[in-house]
């Protein structure tokens, strides 16, 4: 796969794409923002056909990465779609309706994270119990353990 | 539609002796719809990670699930090697892919045992275990350990194999490869395992695209995916092999896969050894300074599908992220597809399909009555009645 000429095509479709990069060998990161992300998800999955791998969340400086990871097994490659969310706004549309086993992963990072999926058709508790308090969120950069 | 029965299977699997709580919702005998809870085994593992070094990870990505003891560290240094673009030593590569392989036989020959006994054939269980004790030894002798082997270091291996090591393994997979010849022509052959596992369970493609299935749940539904073929890792490039894919999607493919895979994997470690004869003894591990600030994406194909590991570092001795997704993360999530619309007895062997592994999930069987919640059957009995199923139909044979 010409990795140049796939970069110019996704831009040239998605012109509101933040920044790509290729990180290392046969892995790319696309950065956008959170109103792109259905469109390409929806491109990448249902089109393109990529197959759905997980999405990692993490409480960083600049506000709460959400990071989808997909691969191409036709190449090889791992595509990642990064969408970064402010620390007072944690919330993104969920990505459930368009891929089906998004679901798990989305309730988990809502448990843990406290980054909220609009539109899940399941929002409820996956990983931490009934009694776990409801803000406390053991993901986030300022939980310490032994806080509870 | 008449009355609605619940039954829990859980939190223990009837199959895996690990906690899971999952909710049938039946009609008459038929399931309609599911319900999971997890949670119940989850240790934080991601967490810990973010507060070890580069070097202590590998510790403790190798206890996330005793199965899978390789494939996790496996993906784990694809990971981290790829940020600090570390380039390893052909004979670390050969004896990675070695230790990979014999787990591969290892566990695959654990499912074919379990899931004889969760259809009443405990001949197959006990056959099935005995075999996988040799290539158990043999990780002792090459690793030091029957479990959690500690070979992957950053840069390449830990222990060298040498010339006698080397010879016995390959006395172990000649006594292997016959015991599985067995093994398959006893599972292929039995009429009552076609009737029971035909057309149970069955994934569609869509279905595994859905949900992101992988490994032998998505290859026996006609879906050709394999990570050591599609991006190469380790010594996978430098040998021989096929990818063993079949349309059907019901149980009986899966296991098809698993036994054919074996044979598979018998041929790779036959040829890798074969390659370490070329390589200078001793040379198994490249000297790493420092690993880089930067994101690291690393996946291994382990016994039941892609690891994937994603480490990002900020330069400092330890990742400020770790996320892990091991395969029946996925694979559990089908579930939903290949449990629905078919009987109790079935669901049993159609979630033991997928070769379900909680540890690495994290994360039961039992039935209630949908109305007064009381409850009717526990794990134990759904065993029962799978069993009673097979004698049933052997009975009309």
């Amino acid at each position: 796969m010409n990795i140049e000429q796939y970069i110019t095509n996704l831009r040239e479709k998605f012109p509101e794409i933040i920044n790509i990069e290729v990180i290392n060998t046969k892995r790319l990161m696309v950065y956008v923002s959170r109103d792109q992300l259905p469109l390409i998800t929806e491109y990448w999955f249902n089109e393109l056909q990529y197959r759905y791998i997980i999405v990692s969340a993490m409480d960083s400086k600049d506000g709460y990465e959400i990071i989808y990871h997909y691969s191409d097994d036709k190449s090889g490659w791992i595509m990642s779609l990064s969408v970064l969310l402010a620390h007072d706004k944690p919330e993104i549309e969920s990505m459930t309706p368009i891929v089906y086993g998004i679901e798990w992963i989305e309730r988990e990072i809502m448990d843990i994270l406290g980054v909220k999926f609009l539109n899940h058709p399941k929002p409820e508790r996956f990983l931490l119990a009934e009694s776990w308090p409801e803000d406390e969120y053991p993901y986030r950069r300022k939980y310490r353990q032994g806080d509870r | 539609m008449g009355k609605k029965t619940i039954v829990p299977i859980g939190p223990y699997h009837p199959l895996l002796e690990e906690p899971e709580f999952f909710k049938l919702y039946c009609d008459g005998e038929t399931v309609v719809d599911m319900e999971w809870e997890t949670g119940y085994n989850h240790r934080g593992i991601e967490k810990i990670c973010e507060s070890k070094t580069f070097e202590q990870v590998f510790y403790v990505v190798e206890r996330i699930c005793g199965i899978c003891s390789t494939s996790h560290p496996f993906a784990y240094a694809n990971a981290v090697e790829s940020i600090g673009g570390v380039q390893i030593p052909v004979r670390a590569k050969l004896i990675r892919s070695i230790v990979g392989e014999l787990e591969r036989i290892h566990s695959h020959l654990l499912w074919v045992g379990l899931a004889g006994h969760f259809l009443g054939y405990n001949t197959v269980f006990m056959w099935a275990w005995k075999y996988r004790e040799p290539v158990l030894d043999m990780f002792e002798i090459i690793t030091g350990n029957r479990n959690s082997y500690a070979m992957f270091t950053i840069g390449g291996v830990r222990r060298d194999i040498d010339e006698a090591k080397a010879s016995q393994l390959l006395q172990v997979l000649d006594d292997v490869k016959r015991k599985t010849d067995l093994l398959t022509g006893a599972v292929m052959d039995d009429p009552v395992i076609h009737a029971r596992l035909k057309g149970v369970g069955t994934l569609t493609a869509k279905d595994i695209h859905d949900f992101g299935a992988v490994g032998p749940t998505a290859r026996a539904s006609g879906v050709d995916i394999d990570v050591r073929r599609d991006d190469p890792y380790a010594a996978y490039d430098m040998v021989d092999w096929k990818v063993i894919t079949t349309t059907e999607g019901d149980v009986f493919a899966k296991a098809k896969i698993r036994l054919l895979e074996t044979y598979e994997s018998i041929s790779i470690i036959r040829q890798c050894l074969e390659l370490l004869k070329k390589e200078k003894p001793g040379e198994i591990k490249t000297k790493v300074k420092d690993i880089p600030a930067g994101i690291g994406i690393g996946h291994a194909e382990a016994p039941r599908g892609e690891v994937f590991h994603y480490v990002k570092s900020d330069g400092s001795n330890s990742p400020v992220r770790h996320k892990i997704r091991a395969p029946s993360y996925n694979c559990i999530t089908t579930f939903r597809r290949s449990c629905i619309g078919g009987t109790i007895s079935d669901a049993a062997i159609a979630t033991a399909a997928v070769d379900p592994c909680y540890c690495c999930t994290e994360r039961m069987v039992q039935a209630i009555d949908y109305k007064t919640g009381k409850r009717i059957m526990n794990a134990t009995d759904i065993i029962k009645l799978s069993q009673k199923k097979t004698e049933e139909l052997k009975a009309k044979m």
